[in-house]
């Protein structure tokens, strides 16, 4: 078992809502290895997305710890998190969300404006990034000059441009067809296997959960399955 | 760390109509803000350029103006006596007895139309002690001699100032003067004026007082013991530094600033809605992009930062075009009653430094004002809420 890049312990969280409170993750304990490809399933309102954002530091737990890295989440304040999204977690979510207004270039420069960096070494790692998800030549291309697939690889040249340990994918074939998916979960696996990255991927696409090394499966805020499969062969041979 | 201006530039360029229409709003307060600004800056400064701080004017107790003062030649010999009053060349105390009066002359423009024109009866003293004045064209006009000379910007305006042309003056405008020398005064109020002999114009008018008294100090450190002696009990006049005397006529330029204030301020208020609908709608427009931003590690002062740039880009980009509009009026020559001298004063609009700077303090505060509160709704936006599908 390689190093724990995610821990969580005893983690619960409750909405309120007019008084009432909804528990959403019930006490849950989860180590996540560095470097593995996790997808997250469960029917709608099982906690999968909820999980996915105390992970990210986009939540904070109602309760208990989450580890990411050397980093405990729980006891940073909201600033400190903002910080450290951007130095350490990739996001790629189901609708995209590029600029409109902006290139793919420059939509994937947007986090390194947040590093201490020359504008040379920028557009360096642009181009890097773009070329690893097969857009190089799309860097000028606005966001309605482009495909659907071709929007959600640029998210995710964008959520890989920092280099960061983890990458979180809320749904992120969701609003594409099959064969589109396959490229983007392909091109997930490459990162995975080639980069090292540590991938958590919420589906509800059974063929989709078949790309990852490990499939956990929530219900009702609770941990109720955690399956280990073997990636799929050759998964990362063709990104396209 | 900001965002590029180019997402702020290009995001305008989506929203075209409702930033097109936020700029002509910013854009028409700013030129009114300027033209009205220019007007007063000329005509303060057309004021302010009257006076030396080595002269004091000398009038009734309690006149306003040299339009409602009169002294009789027991005051004048008091006031002479006053101290440190410098003497010229030839060993004469400098000062100048001058009786203004005012006289309806045709205007150039439109023709028909007359103005009240301000007549000053002079000695020859009056050249050594008026600071400033400088015969451009002709000579001066003789004592004692039905002539005149005329002020810069009353040759101008009015029909007939040229050398050799002539007017008619007098109580029942029955004596013709002849025009022999055109003056200019600095550019301030007393470019406005009609110069002619004192006795004369005494005499046309049937005023056998003079109206002032300008003395001419030694130094300007002379100008308040002398403003003291002349109103103390020895003299019992009122006497001003004539830069103290010009100020105080402008009241006119006083409550130019204050209406245009009032102006502004209403104006800008219905700039701020402008601009804060604007920005609300476009921060209504990118919940989603503002959350997306924030997720992948924008600060809440980062995306404040780029909202309200985003309007300042809009309100700068409107205050330019403001100015340059106001460009039109600039330098243009006014004229004005003044309700203290009952004379039409001449100015030049001027758009200076200050009246810039005046404008884009305003835009600056208007985009600011604007933007500040969609801004910060920008930055409370919940991340988790926005970033899911609608």
């Amino acid at each position: 078992m390689g190093a724990a890049a995610i821990e969580l312990t005893d983690v619960r969280k409750v909405y309120r809502k007019n008084r009432i409170e909804i528990p959403v993750l019930e006490g849950l304990d989860l180590r996540i290895e560095s470097g593995t490809f996790v997808v997250l399933m469960g029917p709608s309102g099982s906690g999968k997305s909820t999980l996915l954002h105390l992970i990210g530091g986009l939540d904070q737990p109602t309760s208990g710890r989450v580890r990411v890295g050397d980093y405990h989440l729980e006891e940073m304040t909201e600033r400190e998190l903002t910080t450290w999204r951007s130095r350490h977690v990739g996001f790629i979510f189901q609708m995209y969300h590029l600029v409109p207004v902006l290139t793919a270039a420059q939509n994937v420069e947007l986090p390194l404006l947040l590093f201490r960096m020359s504008a040379a070494e920028r557009r360096e790692r642009v181009r890097t990034a773009l070329s690893v998800v097969g857009l190089e030549d799309r860097m000028d291309h606005r966001p309605n000059q482009l495909s659907g697939g071709q929007e959600q690889r640029v998210a995710i040249a964008r959520a890989i441009v920092t280099d960061p340990e983890v990458i979180l994918a809320d749904e992120p074939t969701g609003d594409l067809d099959a064969q589109t998916s396959e490229g983007i979960l392909n091109l997930l696996n490459l990162l995975n296997t080639d980069f090292g990255k540590t991938i958590l991927m919420v589906t509800h696409d059974p063929k989709a959960a078949a790309h990852g090394q490990r499939t956990l499966h929530l219900d009702k805020g609770v941990l109720e399955r955690d399956t280990m499969h073997a990636p799929r062969a050759a998964a990362a041979a063709s990104v396209n | 760390m900001i965002l590029p201006l180019t997402y702020n530039f290009r995001n305008l360029l989506v929203r075209k109509l409702s930033t097109v229409l936020t700029l002509t709003v910013v854009s028409v307060l700013v030129l009114v803000l300027t033209v009205l600004l220019s007007f007063a800056a000329g005509m303060h400064g057309s004021l302010a350029a009257s006076g030396s701080g080595r002269n004091v004017i000398v009038l009734t107790p309690g006149a306003t103006a040299e339009s409602t003062s009169l002294l009789t030649p027991e005051e004048v010999g008091r006031v002479v006596q006053t101290p440190r009053v410098a003497r010229s060349a030839d060993g004469q105390l400098l000062m100048s007895q001058e009786l203004c009066v005012q006289s309806s002359i045709p205007r150039r423009e439109p023709e028909g139309f007359t103005a009240n024109v301000g007549v000053r009866g002079v000695d020859d003293a009056a050249f050594d002690v008026h600071e400033g004045i400088e015969l451009v064209e002709g000579r001066r006009f003789t004592q004692g001699a039905p002539e005149v000379i005329v002020g810069r910007a009353a040759q101008e305006r009015y029909a007939n100032l040229h050398i050799g042309g002539s007017l008619d003056l007098g109580r029942l405008s029955n004596r013709t003067f002849r025009v022999v020398g055109v003056f200019t005064a600095k550019g301030g109020a007393l470019e406005s004026e009609i110069w002619a002999p004192r006795t004369i114009i005494s005499d046309v008018y049937v005023r056998p007082l003079v109206t002032s008294a300008l003395l001419r100090m030694e130094s300007p450190g002379a100008v308040p013991a002398a403003i003291e002696y002349i109103n103390g009990p020895t003299v019992k006049l009122q006497a001003k530094s004539e830069p103290a005397y010009y100020d105080d006529l402008a009241t006119t330029s006083r409550q130019i600033v204050f209406l245009t204030t009032v102006l502004v301020v209403i104006m800008a208020i219905g700039a701020v809605f402008a601009v804060a609908n604007t920005m609300y709608s476009a921060v209504d427009g990118r919940r989603r992009e503002i959350a997306m931003l924030r997720t992948i590690g924008f600060s809440r002062a980062a995306v404040v930062t780029a909202f309200v740039i985003e309007a300042l880009l809009v309100c700068v980009t409107a205050c330019g075009l403001g100015l340059l509009a106001g460009q039109l009026v600039d330098g243009s020559r006014q004229d004005y009653l003044s309700d203290q001298t009952w004379t039409v004063l001449a100015y030049e609009s001027k758009a200076t430094p200050q009246v810039m700077i005046t404008a884009l303090s305003v835009a600056v505060v208007v985009g600011v004002a604007g933007s500040l509160a969609p801004a910060l709704r920008a930055s409370r936006v919940r991340l988790i809420e926005a970033l899911r599908k609608a």
